[in-house]
């Protein structure tokens, strides 16, 4: 028992506060999901790495190429623009494999951090805060995968221009296929966001990724040796779809880019469904 | 205003919350209190939307949350100190949070003198202090400037200063007309900082009335007499609707009579008294009484110094 005293209270009605000012908005959102995106050091070490890993990977590329030239007396017969594309992109798929990372971290790490709650009470009807988030990595992964393979294909010039081998970087056969490639990886991005969101976890979410990345066109291809006819699914494989986007072989590249728009669709579209459904 | 109609949560087989019906007023801090368990934080997350609810329905300042224009400017909300990425700086959450209402970061600077975090502003939050990530958290919720307020256990952790400024800043916000929402554990606290009380116990509202009515309802005022002939005054006082219990040596505590009553008999009787104090009961006491069958987890118990009650 205490000693202290309730001091009573006027309790009348008093006239209520009524709230003013900007609301939410699309714009707002995008502006958020960047500072979110850029307040990150994690960020800068993803995208660093995977500009250092583009052009690192280019430069040994290139040289390893040059030495063949020499023993081989010239590149003759070869495309030009093709063997630059090559060199260009070489790196990229270490960079693929970051990208997937650092999409399932920028969803995941907001759940396993309690961030999602903050997002969800500033964005509770939740599908604009995922679509902002999309745009941004979208947007931020295609400008930075763009420098990385434009970089390589930079630094490959003097050593391959060494052995007069050249190139245009703004031909047809140069510029479409980075641009592809850019495309791709931040598509990649996109697709690992919608992964994020539906496993909500950092270790569950990256195995996931990498797994349909690295691991499901391995598997499917051994299983083709067993049964024939899986041998017909493996174009249909995420990475592989995304290769042939860029050099087709066994489809048109509108096909395989319908097919790459598939997986990340159906990825994002789980994950909104999700998002929007369960408690957060 | 908030107002829950049958709101009503299960998870599983569990019912965190069971058809509640309240109204939360503006104008006034209204103290949600309740055991661990009780439906306190799963009713504050499906005011703010993060759960929805499995029957029923809640409404903050007359719309469902979702369908606000400014969620951030109808309601702030503190749930627990981790709902902050902890790579990123106080500074850069708040800027990140006020993006998506085009708050200008003016409005961040503001709140981050006004919880005292300008020395920290700009460091990672996986860093900071219990008490300083509560500040956060406030500084958040105050960021729309909203007309409601929703905090969950905001002076866990904080010092006895900050303790005292959410104290002011509550009872100022609710005088400016807005409506507060606040849980806590510590009764002391909410007896000086709440106007209205809300009591939930295993899901259910067991009380809903002022301050003063529920201490009034639910414990009984008291009276302490220090002599050294407890004994002799005890028997003089026995009658049906008295109870005396002894609580030290020489110490009675005597309910069902007033202190006049106590003091005018021993005086009749002969009997010295050192002591006469009206004690009157506390909102811990009226809570401790209200859910003393409602504790969902309950500490095994310990042992009690048991007065002899006669």
């Amino acid at each position: 028992m205490s000693t202290q005293t309730h001091q009573t209270q006027p309790a009348t009605a008093r006239a209520s506060f009524v709230p003013t000012g900007s609301g939410l908005s699309f714009t707002g959102l995008l502006h958020s999901e960047s500072i979110k995106l850029w307040s990150l050091r994690s960020t800068y070490w993803t995208f660093s790495l995977v500009v250092v890993a583009s052009l690192g990977i280019a430069v040994l590329m290139a040289f390893a190429m040059s030495s063949g030239f020499d023993s081989a007396g010239g590149a003759m017969g070869i495309d030009h623009a093709q063997l630059y594309v090559m060199v260009a992109t070489s790196g990229l798929s270490l960079g693929q494999l970051i990208v997937a990372v650092l999409g399932v971290l920028s969803i995941s790490g907001e759940y396993s951090s309690g961030m999602i709650k903050s997002t969800l009470t500033a964005v509770p009807n939740r599908l604009p805060a995922l679509w902002a988030k999309v745009c941004v990595l979208f947007g931020f992964t295609f400008v930075v995968g763009l420098f990385s393979v434009v970089g390589a294909f930079l630094v490959a010039t003097p050593i391959l221009g060494a052995n007069d081998v050249t190139a245009n970087l703004f031909g047809d056969g140069v510029i479409l296929p980075l641009l592809g490639n850019a495309l791709f990886l931040a598509l990649i991005a996109v697709f690992a966001i919608g992964i994020g969101t539906i496993v909500r976890s950092s270790a569950g979410g990256i195995a996931t990724v990498l797994g349909i990345i690295l691991l499901l066109p391995t598997v499917v291809a051994l299983f083709s040796l067993l049964v024939e006819w899986v041998a017909d699914i493996v174009p249909f494989m995420f990475t592989v779809a995304g290769s042939e986007m860029i050099t087709p072989n066994t489809m048109e590249s509108w096909q395989a880019f319908l097919v790459v728009l598939v997986w990340v669709v159906v990825s994002l579209g789980t994950a909104a469904l999700l998002l929007k459904r369960r408690d957060a | 205003m908030i107002q829950a109609q049958s709101l009503t949560k299960h998870y599983g087989s569990k019912t965190a919350v069971d058809a509640v019906d309240f109204t939360v007023q503006p104008g006034k801090v209204t103290g949600f209190l309740g055991p661990n368990g009780a439906g306190k934080s799963t009713t504050m997350r499906m005011i703010v939307g993060l759960d929805r609810p499995s029957a029923g329905s809640v409404r903050v300042n007359g719309k469902p949350y979702h369908e606000h224009k400014a969620p951030l400017r109808e309601v702030g909300v503190l749930l627990d100190a981790k709902a902050v990425h902890t790579g990123r700086s106080a500074y850069n959450h708040l800027r990140a949070m006020a993006a998506t209402h085009s708050i200008p970061t003016s409005r961040v600077h503001e709140v981050i003198n006004l919880t005292g975090l300008e020395s920290v502003a700009r460091k990672r939050v996986g860093g900071f202090s219990l008490g300083m990530g509560q500040r956060l958290g406030i500084a958040a919720a105050l960021l729309g400037d909203p007309a409601t307020l929703i905090l969950d256990e905001p002076v866990n952790g904080l010092d006895p200063e900050g303790v005292q400024w959410v104290r002011k800043l509550t009872r100022q916000l609710a005088a400016e007309g807005r409506t507060v929402l606040l849980s806590s554990h510590l009764m002391s606290e909410m007896a000086l900082t709440a106007d209205h009380i809300i009591v939930l116990g295993r899901g259910r509202v067991i009380a809903d009335a002022s301050v003063a009515d529920i201490i009034a309802s639910a414990a009984q005022n008291t009276v302490r007499v220090r002599t050294p002939h407890t004994a002799a005054l005890a028997s003089l006082l026995a009658q049906a609707d008295v109870t005396i219990t002894n609580l030290e040596q020489d110490v009675l505590e005597i309910s069902g009579l007033t202190v006049n009553e106590i003091g005018d008999r021993a005086a009749a009787a002969q009997i010295s008294l050192h002591e006469l104090t009206a004690v009157s009961a506390s909102l811990e006491d009226a809570y401790m009484k209200l859910t003393q069958n409602e504790v969902e987890y309950r500490t095994g118990d310990t042992h009690t110094e048991a007065g002899v009650a006669r």
